[in-house]
C-alpha cells in the first residue's frame, strides 16, 4: 500500500510540470499555430484583401532587404526608439522602485498609484494631451521654449531628431510607472537580513544599493530588458497617433516610421498582406538575434 | 537545391489549400432578390448622424413600399474604428456587414486587391443603374479591367471658403481668382499683425499643404497613369510642389495641422480668413467648428477655377456576404445612391454632396443657405462637381500618396528643392509599388 | 525595523527624495487630471488657446448626456465581466505554467521556455486577420470568448510568473510540503498561490487593465451593441465629424476611475504582501 502511494507520488511529481505547462501548449496549438502558418504562407505571396494573387517565393524578403527604401530605415528607427524609448525608462524606474521600497518613505501607496496612472489613462486622452503638448505653434512645450527660454521653436512632429525625441518622451512617460511596479515586485524577494548585515558592517544606503540590491535584482532587470527589446520593436501606437496615422508614413524623412508601423501601414493601409507578413518575420528574426546577444552580454558578466 | 525549392512550393501549395480563403474563385451566379423572403441588412458606417440620415431615407414609403421585406440595421463606430473593423473583416472574409461604407481613401486598395463584390455583373448591373451618377466617382471605384467594386454615395467638390468680414476689412476680394499668383498676392494682404505686437495673428489659410492637393484632384486618384507609370504628367506634380512652396515662402499659411485643436479653433476666432476644402466642410463649420460665425462665411471657386474633390464616401458589398443576401443589400445601396429622395435627405442632413447628377439642376441647388449669408453656395458646389476630372485609380495609390505627401512636407520644413522632392518621391514609389 | 531609517536620516536627502517623487507625481498625474478637466467643459467649446487647465462646471451635465446616449451601466457591467473572467483565468494558468518552469526540472523544459519567449517576439499585429477567421469558424463571433479564452495561458504572463516565482517560492519549502504528503496540485494551490501574492497582483493588474482598455478586440469580435464593453461603446457615439467631446471625456473618467481603484487594492499586495520573514515563519 505504502509502496503504491509513493510510486504514484513520484509519477505525479514527474508529470506535474507537463500538466502545469500544458494549457500554454494547448492554447498555442489551438490559437497560435493557425495564424502563424497563415502569415508564413502569406509572406511568400503577393496577398491582398482578396487573398493570394501571385506566388513570390522569397521575393518579398529579398526586396525588403535590398531595394525597399523603408525597411532598413524602419529597423534603425525602431532600434533608436528601443534605446531611448523603451530602454531609457529603466534608469528612472529602478531608482524610483528602490525609493518606494523604503518603508520610511511616507505615502508610498499614493506615489505608487500616481506613477501607475499613465498606464491606465485612456488612449483618447493621452493623444489629446500630447498633441497639445507638441503642437508646433500653440503647444505647451514650444510656448515654454519660445517665451520662457527665448529659444527657437522645436518642430516636434516634423523634424527627424525632434520626432524621435517626442516619441521617446511619450514612451517613457507611459511606461516608467509600469516598470517601477515590476521592479518593486522584484525587490520584495530580496532578503531583508542582507541589508541588516550590511548596516552592521557600516555600509551606506548607496553602497547597499550597489552591493546588494542591484546584483540581486539582476534577473528581474534581465527580464524587463528582454521585454523592452521585444516591446521596443513593437512600438507602433505612439508614432501613429503623434504623426498623423498611416497617411504620413512616420513623418518627414520617415523619422518615426518604426518597423511595426511599416508593417501595419503595409498591411492595413496599403492592403499588402504578403509583404507585411514578410516584414513581420524579418522583425522576428531581428528581435531574436538581439535577445540572444542580450543574453550573451549578461552571461559574459558572470 | 532544386529539390528544396520543389518542397517549398509543395508546402506552400498545401498551405494555400488550407489558408486560401477562396475569394479569388469566380463567384458563382448571384440570385436576384426573392420578394417572398425577408432580409435583414446591416450597414457598417461611421457616425450616428450618418446612420440616422440613411435610416430616415430608408423609412420613406418609396423604399418600404417597394421592399417591405428588407429590414435595415446599422453598426456605428467612429471613423477610424469603423475602418479598422471593416478592413479586418473584409480581409478575413468573415462576419462582415452586408454593406460596408468606405471612405474614399480606403477604396483604392480594394479595387485591384479584391475582397469586395463586383457590382457591374448580374443581377446588380451597377453601371446601368449608375448612369446618372457623377462620372469621376464611378471611375474612381472601377478597376483596370472594368470591374466596379463600390458605389459612390457622396462626393466632396472642393471650393474656397472665406470670411467676408475679414476679406472686406483688408479691402480685397477672393471671388473668381484667375491664378494662384493672384491668390498668393491677396493672401499676403490678408496675413497681418492686427494688434501690432510683432506677431502675426491673422493668416490667409491654415496650411500650405491644402493648396497642394488641388492640382492632384484632392489626392485620391491620378497617381499612376493607365499604364502604371507613377507621378505623370510630371508638370502636374511639380505644380503641386511649387505651389506649396510659394505659399509657404509668401508666409500666408498658419502652419496648423488639420484636425489639431488649434486648427479647429482657428476658423471661429479670426486666425484664419480662408480655406480650401470639400463641400462637407460647410456643414462642419455650421454644426460644430465655428457655429458662432454664422452669416460671415462665403464660398467661391478655387483660383484658376480648378476642379478637385476633397472627401467622398462609397458603399460596398464584401465578397464574403452570403450570395443570397447580396441582391437585397444592393437594393439598399441603389436606393441610397441613386434615388433623389435619399440623396437629397443626406445632402440636407449631413451636407454630404449628392452623386446623383440629376439633382445638380434641382431647385434645391438654388436655395439660399443662411450660414453663408444667404449665398446660393450649392450652385457653386454642383458647378465644380460636374467638371471634376476622372483620373484612374490604382491599388498603390495609398502608398504613393503617403510618399508624395512626406516629400511635400520636406519641401516645407527642410527647404528641399522641389525637383529633388519629385525625383526622390518617384524613385521610392517605383521601389515600393511592386 | 530601524535598519533602513538610519541611512536616510539626513533631512536634506530625505527632502530631495520627496521633491523628486513629487515632481514625478505632477508629471504622471497631470494627464489623469486633464481627463477630468476636459470632461468638465462644454462640448463644443473644448479647444481654446490657451488650453483649459482648470476644472469647469459642466461635468455632471456631460455625464447626463452620456447616459442619455448610451446604456453606460450595461457597458460598464460588460467590461467588468470580461475583465474579471479574463483576469481570473489568466492569473491561474500563468501562475501554474510559471510554477512549472520556475520550480521543476523536466525534460524539454529549456526548449519549451525558449519557444515560449520566442512566441512573445512574433509581431502579432497581422495575426488579427487569421485569428478572426478562426474565431468565426469556432462560432465564437459575437461572443466574449475570443476576448477571454485565447489569452489565458499567454506566453508573456507565464514568462513573467516564471521570473517572479523563481525567487518568491523557496525550494526547501516545496520539499517539505512533499514530505508532508501534499500533492503537486495541492502545492500549487496551498503554497504557490498564497506566497506569490505580489506577482499575482501584477499579472492581475496587467490583465485587467489590458482587457478594460482594449478597443480593437471587442470592436472586431462583437457586433451586438448590448454586448460591448466601454471602449467601443464610447466610440459609437462620437466621431471626427462630431463636436461633443465633453460627454466622451466624461465617459472616459468613468472608465478609468475603477482602474485606479482596482490598482489601489491590488498594488497593496506588491509591497506588503511578502517578506522573507513570513516565508520562514
Amino acid at each position: 500500500m505504502k509502496l503504491v502511494k509513493s510510486r504514484l507520488f513520484v509519477n505525479s511529481g514527474k508529470l506535474a510540470p507537463y500538466i502545469f505547462i500544458s494549457p500554454f501548449i494547448i492554447s498555442f496549438l489551438v490559437f497560435g499555430l493557425y495564424p502563424m502558418g497563415y502569415s508564413i504562407t502569406m509572406s511568400f505571396w503577393k496577398w491582398t484583401a482578396g487573398g493570394p494573387q501571385e506566388f513570390r517565393g522569397f521575393d518579398n524578403f529579398v526586396k525588403l532587404l535590398t531595394s525597399d527604401p523603408y525597411f532598413k530605415l524602419s529597423l534603425w528607427n525602431s532600434f533608436v526608439l528601443m534605446i531611448f524609448g523603451s530602454g531609457l525608462q529603466h534608469l528612472f524606474a529602478i531608482p524610483l522602485a528602490i525609493i518606494l521600497d523604503d518603508k520610511s518613505i511616507k505615502g508610498r501607496d499614493f506615489f505608487k498609484l500616481t506613477f501607475f496612472l499613465p498606464y491606465i489613462t485612456s488612449v483618447v486622452s493621452i493623444v489629446l494631451i500630447f498633441s497639445q503638448l507638441y503642437d508646433e505653434n500653440y503647444g505647451w512645450l514650444n510656448y515654454i521654449i519660445v517665451n520662457v527660454l527665448g529659444q527657437d521653436k522645436v518642430r516636434w512632429v516634423t523634424e527627424s531628431v525632434p520626432i524621435k525625441t517626442s516619441i521617446s518622451i511619450m514612451l517613457n512617460w507611459q511606461f516608467i510607472g509600469w516598470n517601477t511596479l515590476i521592479y518593486l515586485a522584484g525587490l520584495q524577494s530580496i532578503d531583508e537580513s542582507l541589508y541588516e548585515a550590511a548596516e552592521i558592517d557600516g555600509a551606506t544606503k548607496i553602497q547597499q544599493v550597489f552591493s546588494i540590491t542591484l546584483p540581486l535584482l539582476k534577473p528581474v532587470i534581465f527580464f524587463t530588458l528582454t521585454l523592452s527589446i521585444i516591446g521596443g520593436f513593437q512600438i507602433f501606437e505612439q508614432p501613429f497617433v503623434l504623426l498623423g496615422g498611416y497617411e504620413k508614413m512616420g513623418g518627414p524623412g520617415n523619422a518615426g516610421l518604426t518597423s511595426a508601423f511599416y508593417l501595419m501601414a503595409t498591411g492595413f493601409s496599403y492592403g499588402r498582406y504578403g509583404k507585411a507578413s514578410a516584414i513581420a518575420w524579418l522583425m522576428f528574426i531581428v528581435v531574436i538575434v538581439m535577445n540572444i546577444l542580450h543574453k550573451k552580454i549578461v552571461h559574459s558578466d558572470e | 537545391m532544386k529539390k528544396n525549392i520543389f518542397l517549398l512550393i509543395l508546402v506552400v501549395s498545401v498551405n494555400l489549400l488550407i489558408y486560401g480563403n477562396g475569394t479569388n474563385e469566380k463567384s458563382t451566379s448571384i440570385p436576384p432578390i426573392d420578394m417572398s423572403k425577408n432580409y435583414e441588412i446591416t450597414i457598417g458606417t461611421w457616425g450616428q448622424d450618418v446612420a440616422d440620415a440613411y435610416n430616415e431615407a430608408l423609412m420613406k414609403s418609396d423604399f418600404t413600399g417597394k421592399f417591405p421585406n428588407i429590414k435595415v440595421k446599422f453598426m456605428v463606430s467612429d471613423f477610424s474604428s469603423h475602418h479598422t473593423r471593416a478592413i479586418t473583416t473584409i480581409a478575413a472574409g468573415e462576419a462582415t456587414n452586408e454593406i460596408e461604407m468606405l471612405e474614399v481613401a480606403q477604396i483604392a486598395k480594394f479595387i485591384e486587391g479584391g475582397g469586395l463584390q463586383p457590382l457591374d455583373v448580374e443581377p446588380f448591373n451597377g453601371f446601368d443603374a449608375g448612369s446618372e451618377l457623377v462620372e469621376f466617382a464611378m471611375v474612381n471605384a472601377s478597376s483596370k479591367n472594368g470591374r466596379l467594386v463600390a458605389y459612390p454615395v457622396d462626393i466632396a467638390p472642393a471650393v474656397l471658403f472665406y470670411r467676408k468680414s475679414l476679406v472686406d476689412a483688408a479691402g480685397v476680394s477672393l471671388e473668381n481668382l484667375q491664378s494662384w499668383d493672384e491668390f498668393i498676392n491677396i493672401g499676403m494682404k490678408l496675413t497681418k499683425d492686427l494688434d501690432g505686437d510683432g506677431v502675426i495673428d491673422q493668416y490667409a489659410i491654415p496650411h500650405a499643404v491644402e493648396v497642394s492637393s488641388v492640382p492632384l484632384n484632392g489626392g485620391m486618384s491620378g497617381w499612376f497613369t493607365k499604364d502604371g507609370v507613377p507621378l505623370e504628367p510630371k508638370s502636374k506634380f511639380m505644380e503641386a510642389l511649387n505651389l506649396v512652396k510659394a505659399v509657404r515662402d509668401a508666409g500666408i499659411d498658419a502652419d496648423l495641422g488639420t484636425w489639431s485643436p488649434p486648427w479647429l479653433q482657428s476658423f471661429g476666432d479670426g486666425t484664419i480668413v480662408a480655406t480650401i476644402n470639400g463641400a462637407w466642410f460647410g456643414g462642419a463649420l455650421e454644426t460644430y467648428i465655428a457655429p458662432e460665425t454664422k452669416g460671415d462665411w462665403r464660398v467661391t471657386y478655387i483660383p484658376n477655377n480648378s476642379a478637385a474633390s476633397m472627401g467622398g464616401s462609397y458603399m460596398s458589398i464584401p465578397i464574403a456576404v452570403p450570395n443570397d443576401k447580396k441582391a437585397a443589400a444592393w437594393e439598399v445601396i441603389k436606393y441610397l445612391c441613386t434615388s433623389e429622395a435619399a440623396q437629397l435627405n443626406s445632402f440636407r442632413k449631413l451636407s454630404s454632396f449628392p452623386v446623383l447628377t440629376t439633382l445638380y439642376d434641382n431647385p434645391v441647388m438654388d436655395e439660399k443657405v443662411e450660414f453663408f449669408g444667404g449665398q446660393k453656395v450649392r450652385q457653386i458646389y454642383s458647378q465644380v462637381a460636374s467638371k471634376m476630372p476622372a483620373d484612374p485609380v490604382s491599388e498603390y495609390d495609398p502608398i504613393a500618396r503617403a510618399i508624395f505627401g512626406n516629400y511635400t512636407t520636406m519641401v516645407l520644413v527642410d527647404d528641399m528643392p522641389t525637383t529633388e522632392a519629385y525625383s526622390s518621391a518617384l524613385s521610392e514609389i517605383i521601389a515600393v509599388a511592386d | 525595523m530601524p535598519k533602513k531609517e538610519s541611512s536616510f536620516n539626513r533631512m536634506g536627502s530625505k527632502i530631495s527624495i520627496y521633491l523628486i517623487l513629487i515632481l514625478f507625481v505632477i508629471l504622471f498625474a497631470f494627464p489623469f487630471y486633464y481627463v477630468f478637466v476636459l470632461a468638465s467643459q462644454k462640448g463644443t467649446n473644448m479647444y481654446v488657446n490657451p488650453p483649459h487647465i482648470l476644472l469647469n462646471k459642466y461635468y455632471f451635465e456631460n455625464i447626463g448626456k452620456l447616459f442619455d446616449a448610451i446604456p453606460f451601466g450595461l457597458h460598464f457591467l460588460n467590461s467588468v465581466m470580461i475583465g474579471v473572467f479574463a483576469t481570473l483565468g489568466t492569473s491561474f494558468f500563468c501562475t501554474m505554467g510559471g510554477f512549472a518552469l520556475a520550480k521543476y526540472d523536466f525534460k524539454g523544459k529549456k526548449i519549451i521556455f525558449t519557444f515560449m519567449v520566442g512566441t512573445i517576439a512574433i509581431p502579432t499585429f497581422l495575426n488579427l486577420v487569421p485569428f478572426f477567421r478562426m474565431m468565426t469558424a469556432f462560432g465564437w463571433y459575437d461572443t466574449w470568448l475570443p476576448l477571454i479564452i485565447p489569452g489565458m495561458a499567454n506566453a508573456f504572463g507565464i514568462f513573467m510568473m516564471t521570473q517572479f516565482l523563481e525567487d518568491a517560492i523557496p525550494t526547501d519549502l516545496l520539499a517539505a510540503a512533499r514530505i508532508d504528503g501534499l500533492s503537486e496540485f495541492g502545492i500549487l494551490m496551498r503554497i504557490v498561490f498564497p506566497l506569490a501574492k505580489s506577482s499575482l497582483a501584477i499579472i492581475m493588474i496587467v490583465t485587467f487593465v489590458g482587457k478594460w482598455n482594449d478597443l480593437i478586440g471587442p470592436l472586431v469580435f462583437l457586433s451586438t451593441p448590448e454586448k460591448l464593453p466601454i471602449p467601443p461603446a464610447l466610440t459609437r457615439f462620437y466621431n471626427n465629424m462630431d463636436g461633443d467631446k465633453g460627454a466622451l471625456m466624461a465617459g472616459n473618467t468613468l472608465a478609468i476611475l475603477p482602474l485606479a481603484v482596482v490598482f489601489a487594492i491590488f498594488s497593496k499586495q506588491i509591497i506588503s504582501g511578502l517578506t522573507a520573514g513570513s516565508i520562514k515563519g
